[in-house]
């Protein structure tokens, strides 16, 4: 692992706005109404650690984005690989898949929630649809790059259609798969969000929102830099739990996932 | 998913791919009930959106999404672009800068909303700055990276044939920097798709968000089909016509592993 | 308008130039005490093994580096960032062209806004000729293979219609044929433009080849060991000019000289 020098530039930039920002309002000098001091949020978002609103909502977003994720995992990299393995499947699937990837997944809500209403299931289909993409379509290309450089080793070896698939290819396409599953992680919170928004009255989404009709913006605001905080620590997780997986395979490869 | 140049025409897929759709919806066309308020057949969603489009529903809410669609597009890509290159000329304030940028990034784009509307309001003005927000960040990050990596060779050359900044700039530094910054726009404009759509389904501000919202809410469920429909079909020609744009712009570029996903 | 090295103007006068470059605390010094002269018309070639500085020699000579301590002039005029009349051919030819112009746009880069469209079609067309790449304007350096994109540099130096090429290494990376074709595209454009040209290279045979003389470059730190007059007869030919006497006798006194310099 490369030495990580502390940005110092960084954290003083950082620190300074904060800084500035609570003078700001302290003194008055900003007009708006509803932007609270850090100091104040600060103080807000203690006060939902202590009431333990906090755990609650944090943990109905949490076990939705696992499971969503889980599933999208499951399904993205299955088609992945049978796309990328097999040119039948992509010649009769590939273009109905090109057609469906455009469409924005949030435009699913409204049609789950006519199916479905206001239910962890809806949150669950539209995390599933738009997580399964990224998983999907890293997983056949990597699979695809491989397929073709390393068939004639398989050939040469006399390996069978499965030993090929299970030693070569998927060893190979790991790092694709690996980034795959972490771009969906990340999309896979913030669709949670958004259900949760509009669709799911529970979780860290709902919770943003109801502060806000409730006025509250110091809870709000602690809310939404919790869900960044949440975002960075997720995608930080998977890169370790990521570099880990890919640790037999060279730096440049691991560095990038 | 191809390699080589993006934008020709020989990289689509076979058009026998289309049958597992085709044939779902033909299956559902065929044995959907006549009206269901859950899974209405496919001809009823064309008929719903001609009603929606004859009351006056229709027309102005698609205006209304497009606009600020490419508005906040047009904003985010010059702005990316201006200080992207700015930032990248000096690495010094861009080694500073970064965490704050990179945290922007990663802010979830549905978060914003409430906070604009907690500042802002609900003003039109806030569609906009919400969508610029989250477009300008992948071009202004992707700007900035390809701006401090330019080419130091090219630069000596620049020195020995005796050009200005000017010069400089616009012969060597933004050519060098159009891949990356194309590549920003990639990434912002199904972002830009979805903000908008999200933040006009959370606010109720005019538009396709807030009219499919309120079809679901009054079970006008074959409306809702047909809106879903639209918004794939808009959300397939704007991504269509940024592949041939890409594709024309990036054709005197040297062919570079064409990156999906 | 050929000169074979025995005009009374200077283009290049180097006395006890000297480079240092911080490095990790300290500092290093790349080259040290340099003294050469250039006269105006003549090939002269500047070879030395790598680690000898020969990168840095260019940069200075350039204009794109500043020394540390020493004098640099050029026609008369002290070096302070890059000379008119002087360009450089550098070594990676992919990198230092425009891969997203065509060829004619890269040759015409130094032209643009200094002189007409006219002009600027003429001396495009003229330098193409020169290096033998007429026809090939509408092409894209990607498409061209190395020895081709290496004339479009020179084509794109040649249409400055330079007082001096200081060329990098210019044939390094190229196989052993091309190189052999482009050294004598070299001693063509020299014969025809009576441009200065300052050579340098870590081949020995080449050095000889095409120079009116030869420096000798030691080091690390980089210095001039010893300068040797070529006395060989132009027009040169490939296989003919490699096999005389004289030029062995060239290239054993430079390969003792090289061997000296590194030790000594």
């Amino acid at each position: 692992m490369r030495a990580r020098r502390v940005n110092v530039p960084g954290l003083v930039v950082i620190a300074g706005l904060a800084a500035v920002w609570e003078m700001a309002v302290r003194s008055g000098a900003i007009e708006f109404d509803y932007l609270p001091a850090p100091s104040a949020i600060v103080g807000g978002g203690w006060a939902l650690i202590a009431s333990g609103d906090l755990f609650v909502e944090a943990a109905h977003t949490l076990y939705a984005v696992w499971l969503g994720w889980m599933l999208a995992v499951a399904i993205g990299s299955g088609l992945g690989l049978l796309l990328g393995l097999s040119s039948a499947a992509r010649t009769y699937l590939q273009a109905s898949l090109e057609l469906l990837r455009p469409l924005p997944a949030i435009a699913f809500l409204p049609v789950a929630l006519l199916i479905f209403n206001f239910s962890l299931t809806t949150e669950l289909v539209v995390i599933v649809y738009a997580a399964t993409w990224p998983v999907f379509m890293n997983t056949m290309g990597g699979v695809m790059a491989v397929a073709s450089r390393l068939h004639d080793v398989a050939r040469t070896l006399r390996l069978t259609r499965a030993q090929a698939v299970a030693n070569i290819v998927l060893p190979a396409a790991l790092p694709a798969i690996v980034v795959g599953c972490r771009l969906s992680l990340g999309l896979s919170l913030v669709m949670a969000i958004i259900a949760e928004m509009l669709g799911n009255p529970h979780g860290l989404g709902h919770a943003i929102m109801s502060e806000l009709q409730a006025m509250q913006p110091e809870r709000m605001f602690a809310y939404v830099i919790i869900v960044g905080i949440l975002a960075i620590v997720l995608n930080a997780g998977l890169r370790r739990v990521g570099a880990y997986l890919l640790r037999g395979h060279p730096p440049e490869v691991a560095e990038h996932v | 998913m191809s390699s080589g140049r993006p934008g020709r025409l020989s990289d689509l897929p076979p058009l026998r791919g289309m049958l597992p759709l085709l044939v779902l919806l033909g299956t559902w066309q065929i044995f959907g009930p006549e009206r269901s308020a859950y899974f209405p057949r496919p001809d009823t969603w064309w008929s719903a959106l001609a009603a929606a489009s004859h009351a006056g529903r229709l027309g102005p809410a698609l205006i209304a999404t497009l606009a600020t669609f490419g508005i906040s597009l047009c904003v985010a890509c010059m702005a990316g672009a201006a200080l992207g290159l700015l930032l990248g000329r000096v690495p010094a304030a861009r080694r500073a800068l970064d965490p704050l940028l990179e945290f922007c990034r990663g802010l979830p784009p549905p978060v914003i909303v409430p906070v604009a509307v907690l500042l802002l309001g609900y003003a039109q003005g806030l569609k906009l700055l919400v969508v610029v927000w989250v477009g300008v960040w992948p071009i202004l990050l992707n700007v900035a990276a390809a701006a401090g990596a330019v080419e130091p060779l090219l630069l000596d050359v620049a020195r020995t044939f005796h050009f200005g900044r000017g010069a400089t700039l616009a012969k060597i530094v933004l050519p060098a920097v159009l891949p990356a910054f194309l590549l920003g726009v990639r990434i912002a404009l199904p972002l830009s798709i979805i903000v908008t759509l999200l933040v006009e389904m959370v606010t109720m501000l005019p538009g396709i968000g807030s009219l499919i919202v309120s079809a679901q809410r009054e079970y006008r469920s074959a409306e809702v089909y047909g809106l879903l429909g639209l918004i794939g079909v808009i959300g397939f020609c704007l991504n269509s016509v940024f592949v041939l744009i890409e594709g024309t712009i990036l054709r005197r570029f040297p062919p570079l592993a064409h990156k999906s996903g | 308008m050929r000169g074979h090295g025995r005009g009374s103007e200077n283009v290049f006068e180097c006395r006890g130039l000297g480079l240092e470059i911080p490095h990790r605390g300290t500092t290093r010094t790349i080259v040290k005490d340099l003294s050469l002269d250039v006269r105006r018309g003549e090939f002269f070639s500047i070879v030395g093994a790598s680690g000898t500085g020969k990168t840095s020699l260019v940069r200075l000579l350039g204009g794109l580096m500043r020394a540390t301590c020493g004098s640099l002039v050029c026609h008369g005029v002290t070096v302070d960032g890059p000379p008119p009349d002087v360009v450089v051919v550098f070594q990676d030819y992919s990198r230092a062209l425009l891969q997203w112009r065509c060829v004619a746009a890269n040759v015409a880069l130094g032209l643009e806004g200094r002189v007409s469209a006219g002009e600027t079609e003429r001396r495009v067309t003229e330098a193409l000729q020169l290096v033998g790449l007429d026809g090939h304007g509408r092409d894209y350096p990607w498409q061209l293979s190395g020895g081709m994109q290496q004339r479009v540099q020179i084509a794109r130096a040649l249409a400055l219609r330079p007082q001096v090429l200081l060329m990098d290494e210019p044939f390094a990376a190229l196989d052993a044929m091309t190189k052999a074709s482009l050294q004598d595209e070299m001693l063509r454009i020299h014969d025809r433009t009576g441009a200065s040209f300052v050579f340098i290279t870590h081949d020995i045979e080449e050095a000889i080849y095409l120079g009116d003389r030869v420096a000798v470059l030691g080091g690390p730190p980089g210095q001039i060991y010893t300068t040797v007059p070529i006395d060989l007869p132009r027009p040169r030919e490939q296989v003919a000019t490699r096999q005389m006497p004289t030029f062995l006798a060239y290239r054993a006194q430079i390969h003792a000289a090289i061997g000296d310099a590194r030790s000594g």
